[in-house]
């Protein structure tokens, strides 16, 4: 067990030292919420109307369920890229146990997250969000939703970044399936305004159910159309621990088995 | 198996009908091989052959489809744990994190196999100056040239010296100087008496650094044996005559075949090929029966041979080039 941690450390490390050298890794993680938050605060903001609610207060929530969702896809690459570059090729080669390279890379990517989600949710103060939690705990539930949400999509992006076949493949699937979840999960327009088909998908959306989750901690909105949505942070838990009961063991056969390039 | 009941400690690797399917193709079909301790061995072929595929089985990388393969006495299928702690794998590609300096990838090999910190770095520094690496220790591995990156590689498998040392190409892709500095380094290590396999494109490098070869293609042992027994199969030199277009290169082909001498023909090079056992004496011969034909050649010179020659003396056909299995698979 000490050995777990000793070298899963040392990998976590490793991972890390790579940020400030490759600076454009943590814009990648939040140049794309940046660009959302000021398009939707200051040019399609003044378009929408949500009920009792400021658009900035409406928007951030939203902002860090789609920052999350956009992380899984910067994990997916980053692993996709580590995997082809052969280094993990050598620690897989080397008595270093393969649930700590596993463990290396997963943390590596779950603090660069955390790095951007910093960023944005300071730029969301910046351009005037509130929020209003009710108290201490009600913080930290939020807090902790978050974080657990954040370590199941960096676990399901891992997952995927070893399994395609290269980088641009990641970005590629990425943008086709995770993009649309995000935009359906009330980020930015509230689900019950849509369509009957995205409705529905939206209704059943973890994003969604993120969304909802901060939306309704920080602001006390509620988000309602589905059992999901009525019940936000009971689903999220579960959405969250269903994410890793599936992509943690996983990614960890799929380590056992895949080979760099 | 047959082995049971020797020492395990003299014998390297022990492989029996090695064998590793990706999808229909077979990229090593029932390869035997055996490496006694303390020796160089080297697996020869060209591109897409299977030596990487089979020093991937042996390091425990890739599970084999059949056959059994034992390394440093270790089951590859069932102790790879074992044969990792044995071993040391230097591949194609440097295996070493790019956003690291060359020091600091080092210090991280030498921290996960157990070391402190202290040790790790001190052993970081000593084989950072054994590979005359000292002005570029600092540097990101990322910013550094082939040749560079492949010395640290090789500097990164000898942090605990391993039982058996695994080279994968170590010199394809490299200048001519830098494949001196790693030849003179594998020299040194061999002289220490470290176990090594070495897999090749290049007879030269199979030539100058193992004790034995075997030569591969399509994951089958073609042939086998020590670096001049293979020469001898192959012919020590070789002739060559280039002709000035193909109705020469037909016209030279009868000429030359009706005058009894053994020729090797390459038609999409219009290229004659003449074992020279006896050099100079040869090239001498075979000029003058160029000569007696009158037929105008653009070329004729003594070499020595290629990894070509020997595909087309022992297979027939020259050495082909075909998408690596490691692609088809990925």
């Amino acid at each position: 067990m000490s050995t777990y941690i000793r070298e899963s450390a040392l990998l976590t490390f490793r991972s890390l030292r790579a940020i400030p050298r490759v600076p454009e890794r943590i814009l990648d993680v939040t140049i794309q919420p940046i660009v959302f938050i000021l398009l939707f605060r200051y040019v399609f903001g003044a378009a929408i109307r949500e009920p009792h609610i400021s658009y900035a207060d409406y928007l951030v929530p939203g902002i860090i369920g789609q920052g999350l969702a956009f992380g899984l896809i910067g994990t997916g690459t980053a692993t996709s890229h580590d995997m082809a570059e052969g280094v993990l090729d050598r620690f897989r080669s080397m008595p270093v146990r393969r649930l700590s390279i596993v463990t290396g890379q997963v943390l590596g990517q779950y603090c660069e997250q955390l790095l951007g989600l910093s960023v944005y949710v300071l730029l969301g103060l910046v351009v005037g969000w509130h929020p209003h939690f009710s108290g201490v705990g009600t913080g930290l539930e939020c807090l902790g939703l978050v974080l657990l949400a954040m370590f199941a999509f960096t676990w399901a992006g891992t997952y995927f970044g070893m399994l395609v076949r290269s980088p641009d493949a990641m970005q590629g699937v990425g943008f086709i399936i995770i993009f649309p979840l995000s935009f359906l999960a009330g980020t930015f327009v509230s689900i019950s305004q849509m369509d009957l088909i995205p409705r529905t998908i939206g209704d059943w959306d973890p994003i969604s159910a993120l969304v909802a989750t901060v939306r309704k901690l920080s602001e006390h909105y509620p988000s309602s159309g589905s059992w999901l949505l009525d019940h936000a942070e009971l689903s999220m838990l579960l959405w969250s621990l269903l994410l890793l009961a599936i992509f943690v063991p996983l990614a960890l056969r799929r380590f056992n088995r895949t080979l760099a390039a | 198996m047959n082995f049971q009941n020797q020492d395990n400690s003299l014998i390297a690797i022990e492989a029996q009908g090695l064998t590793k399917l990706f999808g229909d193709v077979r990229a090593v079909d029932g390869l035997d091989l055996h490496v006694p301790a303390g020796t160089v061995f080297s697996l020869l072929g060209p591109n897409g052959s299977g030596k990487t595929t089979t020093v991937r089985m042996l390091a425990t990388l890739l599970k084999p489809n059949a056959g059994t393969a034992k390394v440093n006495g270790f089951d590859v299928a069932h102790q790879g744990d074992k044969v990792r702690r044995s071993i040391s794998l230097t591949g194609q590609f440097a295996a070493l994190d790019p956003n690291l300096t060359a020091r600091e990838n080092l210090q991280l090999i030498g921290r996960l196999l157990g070391h402190g910190r202290a040790a790790a770095t001190r052993k970081a520094d000593e084989l950072i100056e054994r590979f005359d690496a000292v002005e570029f220790k600092d540097r990101l591995v990322k910013q550094l040239s082939g040749g560079q990156r492949r010395r640290i590689d090789l500097a990164a498998g000898l942090i605990d010296r391993p039982k058996l040392l695994v080279l994968d190409e170590p010199t394809t892709g490299l200048d001519p100087r830098s494949r001196q500095v790693v030849w003179a380094t594998v020299r040194e290590l061999v002289a220490e008496g470290i176990t090594l396999l070495l897999t090749t494109q290049y007879l030269e490098e199979a030539d100058a650094l193992a004790d034995r070869i075997v030569l591969i293609d399509h994951g089958r042992e073609i042939a086998k044996g020590t670096p001049s027994e293979l020469k001898a199969l192959v012919g020590d030199q070789r002739v060559d005559v280039v002709a000035v277009d193909s109705q020469g290169f037909e016209q030279l082909k009868q000429e030359l075949g009706w005058q009894g001498l053994e020729l090797t023909l390459q038609p999409e090079q219009r290229r004659i090929s003449v074992p020279a056992p006896d050099e100079v004496t040869d090239l001498n011969r075979v000029a003058q029966a160029v000569a007696a034909t009158k037929i105008a050649v653009d070329e004729i010179a003594l070499r020595r041979p290629t990894l070509d020659d020997a595909f087309i003396t022992l297979t027939g056909h020259p050495a082909e080039e075909v998408t690596t299995e490691e692609e088809v698979a990925a």
